[in-house]
């Protein structure tokens, strides 16, 4: 049960969470960028999920400025 | 790009560990599976970095270059640390990056100087993704038009105006954990939009090119 979750502690801190993906997203994340950006070079997986927080982010940023 | 239609993925498998040790030394002692290890992870992960960066100009080229430029490197002994590898690469990319930048604004001092107008280069999307980001525009408007006038505008103030998070909470008297629901439940309803939009599509995203 321990072990379990010690992996299962370690697999969650293996990729950056929903808000960090954002604040990279958004130019904002700074003193972890370093970790960030070294993880995203061989993460397919959160590399896909930067491409969405990105769409994302970016169709706000749109469709505020035009309501 | 590939638009936000990919199931929630937060709860995905984490990547293996990789034995960056491993790999470093096969390229060090040429093996040809070194090589192809090194190019199979460039070619994504760096191909994004680019992208993301520099627009999809000369993608390919710039891949292929700093592949070579990583691979000579390393064979050269430049990697002191085989176990941060991918620091390393960061920081070769991040020069490049800094370098095409540079390269350009010095272009562009040059055109604009002998030919007023002349434009520096075309990043703007190709036009399926034109047509992807005007999608998913609507699908935004969509959803903030369908708030309430305080979540439209804790959404406004933080993706449009940037203002940070404490200041939004403070301003509007929200707590963190309301502040948070709001931009989660409207990201959730974007993803959910987009995945019964796009369905039927293949994935659009550099990612997997």
């Amino acid at each position: 049960m321990h072990i379990d979750m010690v992996a299962m502690a370690q697999e969650l801190n293996s990729h950056p969470d929903e808000g960090e993906l954002e604040k990279y997203s958004m130019g904002d994340l700074r003193e972890e960028e370093d970790r960030f950006e070294e993880h995203l070079l061989h993460c397919e997986h959160c590399q896909r999920r930067l491409a969405e927080t990105d769409a994302y982010v970016a169709a706000m940023r749109r469709a505020a400025a035009a309501i | 790009m590939n638009s936000a239609v990919e199931p929630d993925v937060q709860t995905g498998p984490a990547p293996p560990d990789p034995s960056w040790c491993d790999l470093v030394e096969r390229i060090r002692t040429a093996d040809p599976s070194g090589m192809e290890g090194l190019y199979s992870i460039l070619a994504k992960g760096v191909r994004y970095y680019l992208w993301r960066q520099l627009g999809p100009q000369d993608l390919d080229d710039k891949v292929h270059d700093l592949f070579l430029t990583v691979n000579q490197s390393i064979r050269n002994g430049e990697l002191r640390e085989p176990a941060r590898l991918m620091g390393y690469v960061r920081t070769i990319v991040r020069r490049q990056v800094a370098a095409d930048i540079h390269g350009a604004v010095q272009s562009r001092r040059t055109r604009v100087a002998l030919d007023s107008g002349v434009p520096l280069s075309d990043h703007r999307p190709d036009p399926e993704h034109q047509m992807i980001e005007r999608q998913n525009q609507d699908l935004a408007m969509r959803i903030l038009g369908s708030l309430h006038k305080r979540d439209r505008q804790v959404l406004t103030r933080f993706y449009l105006r940037e203002e940070p998070a404490e200041q939004i909470c403070r301003e509007m008297d929200l707590t963190e954990t309301q502040f948070r629901l709001i931009k989660s439940r409207a990201k959730a309803r974007f993803t959910e939009l987009g995945r019964r939009r796009l369905a039927p599509r293949a994935g659009l995203s550099p990612v997997t090119h």
